[in-house]
C-alpha cells in the first residue's frame, strides 16, 4: 500500500489546485452561457496570434541558447569532479534568488548607463551605447539566464548515467576525444538534452515579469495577454488563452515523453 | 503553467513592493514641517463600534492613509479600522461571486467599480446623506464616491533636454526635443493614453472626448519608434528617468516627488496633463457595510482630506480642503487652482464605454 502515502498530497492537490483550476478553465466554455465561440474566434484574433508567436519564437531561442551554453557547464559538472561543487554553487545562487532581483541585475547591467556599456565605452569599442535594455534580446538574454539550471541539471545527470568504461573502451579502440564525444557521449547524453530542453521551453512559455521589466516596447506575452484580460473582467477569454497555453504545455510533454529514454532522465537516481 | 508569476510574485506584489521602494521619501515632504489640522469633532451619525475591513494599494500610500485619516478616524468615531494592501477589482468579483467578502472597502477608480458593475451588482449604493457637502459633485457617483486627485503627467529630465516642453505636440516633437520616450500601456489592464495623442495633433482639450480612436493611432503612429517602453506600473518611468534610459516619459505625479527628493534633475510638465481619481467603492454584501459608510463620509471631510495631502502629493476631493493646506505644498498637487486649470479631465464614462474596444484596437496597433 505504498501509495496510501501520496494521498494527502493528491487529495490537498485535488482540493487546492486541480478543482480552482478546472473552475476557470471551464469558465473558457460556459461563461456566460455554454459556447465554444471563444475557441472558434482564436483564429481570427491578430493580437492572439502574434504573441502566441512571439512567445513561441523567445521560447525558442532561449532553449536553444540554454541549450548551448548549458550543456559545456553540465560536462564540466560531471567530468571535473574537483571544480563540482564551485560550478554547482555558481549555478544553484542564482536559481535560488528572486526572478525580480535578477531582473533588475539586468537593467543594471544591461541598460543605456549599465555597466556593460560604461565598460565598452571605456574601452573605447564603442562610441555610443548601445540599446540593449528594452529590446527582445534583453528578454533573452535574461531568461536564458533564469532557465539555464532547467537545462544544466538534467544533462548532467543524463551525463553522470554513462558507464565510463564506454568512454575507456572508445579511447582503448583508437578514437581521439571528439570522436568519443559526438559518437559516445552526445548520443547516450541526448534522454538529459531532450528532458532538459522540454523543461525550459514549457517554463519559457509562461514567463511574465522578465519580459515586462526588461524586454522590447512591443514584446506581449501569452501571460501578459492572460493578465491583461483578467483585468478587463473578460475572465471568459483569459480562461480560453490560459487552455490554451496549458494543452501546448501538454502536448509538448507528451510528445517528448514518447522519445525514447526521455522518461528516465527526470528520474535521479536512474543507477 | 505560468511557474514564474506563482512561485515569485503576483503582478500587483511586485508592484506593491516597487512602490514600496521607490516611494519611501514620500514620507517627508516639504510639508512636514507645518503642523497637520486635526478634525476635532464629527457628526454623532459617523460614530459608532465594531471594524471596518479597508482595502488600498499598501506601500507608502497605506501609511500616509493611516496618519492622515485610519488613526484619526478609530480615535473620533469607536469604529476600528483594519488595513488590507492588494485592493483590485478581479478580487472583488471573485469575493462577492463567491459570498465570501473579506473587505467592507475598497480603494478603486470610478472606471473599475463602474466596469465591474455593468456586469452584475458588486457595489453597495453609496448614502449621500451623509456626505460633507463641500464634496464637490463630479466626484459623486452612485456606488463610489471619488476620494483622492491625482494626475498624469508629462516629466522630463532637465539635463537632457534642452528648453521647457510644454504639452503633448512637444512630447511627439523628436526633432524639438531629442531622445528616448515611455507612455503608459496596457499590459498590466492599463489604459492607453490616446487624449495625449489626440491633444498632440492638436486636438483641443475640450474636444478630445469622445475620443477617435483612428485619429488617437494615428497620431501614435508618429511616436511610435521613438518609445522604447511602454510601461505598466507608477515605478517603471521613474525607474527610466533615474537611469537616463529615456529623457520623458509619461508618469504619475505623486512618484515624482520621490525622483526628486533622490537629487534626479527632473521636472513635471503639468500642461494638458489628465486630471484622474482613486474612489471608495463597498463590495455588495460587505459585513460592516455600515460602519464603511461612515468612513467614506469621514474621510472625504475637508481635513481628513487635506492631512492626506501633507503626506502624499494628491489633491483632494473636498472644495474646503485647500484653505487647510500651506501654499508651498499646495502648488504640487494637482487639485492646485493654479494647476488643475491646466489639466484635462480623465472622462471616466467614455472609458467605462469603451474600454475593451481602445485596449484591443490599440494593442492590434502595436504589434503591427
Amino acid at each position: 500500500m505504498p501509495y496510501l502515502l501520496a494521498a494527502p498530497l493528491i487529495v490537498f492537490m485535488l482540493a487546492f489546485y486541480a478543482l480552482p483550476v478546472v473552475a476557470m478553465l471551464m469558465r473558457s466554455v460556459s461563461d456566460p452561457v455554454w459556447t465554444v465561440a471563444n475557441y472558434a474566434a482564436l483564429p481570427d484574433d491578430a493580437v492572439f496570434l502574434k504573441t502566441f508567436a512571439n512567445t513561441f519564437y523567445t521560447s525558442l531561442i532561449v532553449t536553444v541558447a540554454s541549450l548551448l551554453l548549458g550543456y559545456p557547464v553540465a560536462l564540466a559538472l560531471v567530468r571535473a569532479p574537483r571544480w563540482a561543487p564551485l560550478i554547482l554553487v555558481l549555478i544553484m545562487l542564482p536559481f535560488w534568488t528572486s526572478v525580480l532581483v535578477r531582473s533588475y541585475a539586468w537593467m543594471v547591467l544591461l541598460g543605456r548607463h549599465g555597466i556593460l556599456n560604461e565598460a565598452l565605452m571605456a574601452a573605447g569599442l564603442l562610441e555610443r551605447p548601445m540599446r540593449i535594455l528594452n529590446t527582445p534580446l534583453a528578454t533573452q538574454i535574461a531568461m536564458s539566464h533564469i532557465l539555464l539550471p532547467y537545462m544544466i541539471l538534467p544533462i548532467a545527470n543524463a551525463l553522470r548515467q554513462i558507464d565510463p568504461s564506454l568512454l575507456r573502451a572508445a579511447s582503448g579502440l583508437g578514437s581521439p576525444p571528439w570522436r568519443t564525444f559526438l559518437q559516445v557521449t552526445l548520443p547516450l547524453s541526448m534522454p538529459g538534452v531532450a528532458a532538459g530542453v522540454l523543461l525550459v521551453f514549457v517554463l519559457a512559455l509562461g514567463f511574465y515579469i522578465t519580459p515586462a521589466m526588461v524586454g522590447g516596447p512591443r514584446e506581449i506575452t501569452i501571460s501578459m495577454l492572460i493578465a491583461q484580460r483578467v483585468d478587463q473582467l473578460d475572465w471568459a477569454y483569459a480562461a480560453t488563452l490560459s487552455a490554451v497555453l496549458l494543452a501546448t504545455a501538454l502536448v509538448l510533454i507528451g510528445a517528448f515523453y514518447r522519445l525514447p529514454g526521455v522518461g528516465n532522465a527526470f528520474r535521479m537516481n536512474a543507477r | 503553467m505560468s511557474r514564474q508569476r506563482s512561485t515569485t510574485f503576483g503582478r500587483r506584489t511586485t508592484l506593491g513592493l516597487l512602490g514600496a521602494g521607490l516611494a519611501a521619501p514620500f514620507i517627508r515632504p516639504a510639508a512636514a514641517q507645518a503642523a497637520w489640522p486635526e478634525q476635532t469633532t464629527i457628526p454623532d451619525i459617523l460614530k459608532g463600534s465594531g471594524e471596518v475591513r479597508i482595502a488600498g494599494f499598501g506601500g507608502t500610500m497605506n501609511d500616509a492613509q493611516v496618519k492622515a485619516y485610519y488613526e484619526p478616524f478609530e480615535k473620533i468615531s469607536g469604529i476600528k479600522v483594519r488595513a488590507f494592501p492588494g485592493s483590485d477589482p478581479t478580487k472583488i468579483k471573485a469575493m462577492v461571486e463567491t459570498g465570501n467578502v473579506e473587505w467592507d472597502l475598497a480603494q478603486l477608480s470610478r472606471g473599475s467599480i463602474m466596469n465591474l458593475q455593468k456586469r452584475g451588482d458588486y457595489f453597495e449604493k453609496i448614502d449621500y446623506d451623509i456626505i460633507d457637502s463641500g464634496v464637490e459633485p463630479i466626484y459623486r457617483f452612485e456606488y463610489g464616491l471619488e476620494m483622492l486627485v491625482w494626475a498624469q503627467v508629462l516629466a522630463y529630465r532637465k539635463d537632457l533636454v534642452k528648453g521647457e516642453p510644454k504639452g503633448w505636440a512637444d512630447f511627439w516633437d523628436t526633432k524639438k526635443f531629442p531622445g528616448e520616450r515611455a507612455m503608459y500601456g496596457t499590459t498590466s489592464g492599463g489604459f492607453p493614453e490616446m487624449e495625449f495623442a489626440l491633444l498632440a495633433a492638436g486636438v483641443p482639450p475640450d474636444k478630445v472626448y469622445p475620443i477617435d480612436i483612428d485619429k488617437a493611432l494615428a497620431s501614435y503612429d508618429k511616436i511610435k519608434k521613438d518609445v522604447v517602453k511602454w510601461w505598466d506600473t507608477g515605478a517603471v518611468p521613474i525607474q527610466l528617468l533615474t537611469d537616463r534610459e529615456v529623457t520623458m516619459s509619461t508618469v504619475w505625479n505623486g512618484r515624482m516627488a520621490a525622483l526628486q527628493a533622490a537629487g534626479v534633475p527632473a521636472e513635471i510638465s503639468w500642461s494638458q496633463g489628465l486630471s484622474k481619481r482613486d474612489a471608495w467603492g463597498i463590495p455588495k454584501g460587505a459585513k460592516n457595510k455600515v460602519n464603511a459608510m461612515k468612513f467614506v463620509a469621514y474621510s472625504t471631510m475637508a481635513i481628513p482630506q487635506a492631512r492626506i495631502a501633507f503626506a502624499i502629493p494628491y489633491g483632494s476631493v473636498n472644495s474646503a480642503s485647500n484653505e487647510y493646506i500651506p501654499p508651498d505644498r499646495l502648488s504640487v498637487l494637482p487639485s492646485a487652482p493654479e494647476i488643475k486649470k491646466q489639466l484635462v479631465n480623465y472622462n471616466y464614462d467614455w472609458w467605462i464605454d469603451n474600454r475593451d474596444a481602445a485596449v484591443n484596437r490599440f494593442n492590434k496597433w502595436l504589434l503591427s
